[in-house]
């Protein structure tokens, strides 16, 4: 089997589009959450997102290009192109054929959509514009990015909510181990920060009016986020043949369904995809230093994945350092497993664990575990994982080593 | 979603059919959660907690929609119990435990509403 590293990373998120910015904030820590902007507030409660203001389309494509993606679309080819650069690879008329593009995606092209709409049922508009399909089809940004690097291996978009990213970063991993590719573009991106989306989440009343606080005692919810992530990813023996610079190995996916509720997380089945990441890796869970948390700031999730955690790490999980982005990045869904993933690589890369923000007061609902309150740490951490739970009970985790 | 509102309409619309009076706002309440609850509503006595008579949190917000949409009200209820040690959150389900509950909400709502 073959050793499969990150060679690339590339990223447009609420707290900056490039590797510092973004790994300043969570270090820092330093919230991305802030006023809602971005869509008219006057029908919605929510006030607050971690939302990108400051990113500019027209910077970046041709302006006859822009009007062919959608937002979610814009964030991953940005991503993409930004995850090749970083690796240094050359893509050349015979490794394009064995570059494979497998994007997450949760909700579609939702932008598009929302617009969509408003002019058809609220303007009473007779026609609309005739990329709207190909905007919002769910596999768009996946296609977009393999249009725009010219990648011409296995392409498609895997969509599992929140933990759509995770998925397909582990089926480019697993391809790349198996020999089946030699190259993977890989990630997942989402820009569903519409009045359509935001009005349905608030209908599951899991948004909090504040700020999103994972394992605090005082947590009152989520913040949605948008952004996407993208890496490059390619076998270990050549990235080292090529000198290239190597954030983190990645040894083991693990994933699993709960087969329960449809928005509950469940212990048990946070617990399996956690053992299977481990198994997959060969690793026991004492080889574990570092836990990047699905952490999303509801009293259910928290204390479900706290349980989780204990089950499979026991005693080991009193030695854990455990946080979650999700305070600073926010909920970004579909891409919150490769955003997280980044903030996982470069903590290892950087032997520095970012801190769980926003931390108040420690829960005893959460099994007295170290949460890494607010304060980063250096620590060595030989592996790390990365956790990701969707509603629908569909559960990913990914364990990382050391270049 | 209309489907789902011209469902929700009807309750009331039957009872002034029937030619009775009309019925008390926690009547019209229990009815409500009878339906989404697909219970008798004699079982909905006000001392029953909502866990009790199978309302999961699904349910819950599935009862709440229904409310809001039959009596065009805003309960402001979340389902993340943190605000209640930090005293953030407007509604939080501990308020929220009891059959009876959700009726004294629900009226006091409708009441605020008549007063504007």
């Amino acid at each position: 089997m073959n050793r499969v590293v990150i060679t690339g990373i590339g990223l447009a998120s609420p707290v900056g589009h490039a590797l510092d910015p973004f790994w300043s904030a969570l270090t820092a820590p330093h919230s991305g959450v802030r006023a809602l902007t971005i869509v008219p507030t006057e029908r919605l409660s929510t006030r607050i997102a971690a939302q990108i203001d400051d990113f500019d389309p027209t910077a970046h494509f041709e302006p006859k290009f822009v009007g062919q993606l959608d937002r979610m679309s814009q964030f991953a080819v940005y991503a993409a192109r930004a995850a090749l650069r970083d690796s240094g690879l050359t893509l050349t008329e015979e490794n394009v054929f064995e570059t494979a593009t497998i994007i997450g995606n949760g909700a579609g092209g939702q932008n598009t959509l929302d617009d969509s709409y408003c002019r058809l049922y609220g303007q009473n508009a007779t026609r609309l514009h005739p990329l709207t399909v190909p905007r919002l089809m769910a596999s768009a940004a996946g296609s977009q990015v393999s249009i725009d690097l010219g990648l011409k291996g296995p392409a498609w978009t895997v969509t599992s909510a929140c933990a759509s990213a995770t998925h397909a970063i582990g089926q480019a991993f697993h391809m790349l181990r198996g020999g089946q590719i030699r190259f993977a573009v890989t990630g997942g991106t989402e820009a569903c920060l519409t009045v359509g989306t935001i009005k349905g989440w608030e209908g599951l009343r899991v948004l909090t009016a504040d700020a999103c606080r994972p394992f605090s005692r005082t947590r009152s919810g989520i913040v949605l986020g948008e952004g996407a992530a993208m890496f490059m990813l390619e076998r270990r023996d050549a990235a080292m043949k090529r000198g290239a610079r190597i954030y983190a190995e990645l040894c083991g996916f693990g994933m699993s369904a709960d087969a329960g509720d449809l928005v509950a997380a469940d212990a048990a089945g946070a617990a399996r995809a956690m053992a299977g990441a481990l198994a997959d890796a060969a690793l026991a869970p004492d080889g574990i230093d570092y836990v990047n948390a699905h952490g999303t700031g509801t009293t259910l999730n928290d204390k479900t994945e706290a349980d989780a955690l204990r089950r499979v790490f026991g005693a080991h999980a009193d030695r854990l350092a455990i946080s979650s982005s999700k305070a600073v990045l926010g909920h970004s869904l579909g891409a919150a497993g490769a955003l997280e993933l980044a903030a996982t690589a470069l903590a290892v890369a950087n032997q520095t664990i970012p801190p769980t923000a926003n931390f108040e007061e420690p829960d005893p609902d959460c099994g007295g575990l170290d949460f890494v309150p607010n304060v980063a740490r250096q620590a060595p951490i030989r592996h790390a994982m990365s956790n990701s739970f969707a509603f629908g009970g569909l559960n990913a985790v990914l364990v990382l080593g050391r270049a | 979603m209309a489907h789902h509102d011209a469902g929700m309409g009807k309750i009331e619309r039957g009872s002034r059919l029937g030619g009775k009076a009309p019925m008390e706002v926690a009547d019209q309440v229990k009815n409500v959660m009878a339906k989404e609850l697909k219970l008798p509503v004699e079982e909905l006595t006000d001392d029953r907690l909502l866990a009790d008579v199978g309302a999961e949190s699904l349910d819950v917000i599935e009862i709440i929609f229904a409310l809001e949409e039959k009596f065009n009200i805003d309960i402001s209820l979340k389902m993340n119990q943190g605000g209640s040690a930090g005293k953030r959150a407007e509604t939080d389900l501990s308020n929220f435990a009891t059959v009876g509950d959700v009726c004294r909400s629900v009226q006091a709502l409708v009441n605020a509403k008549a007063a504007k």
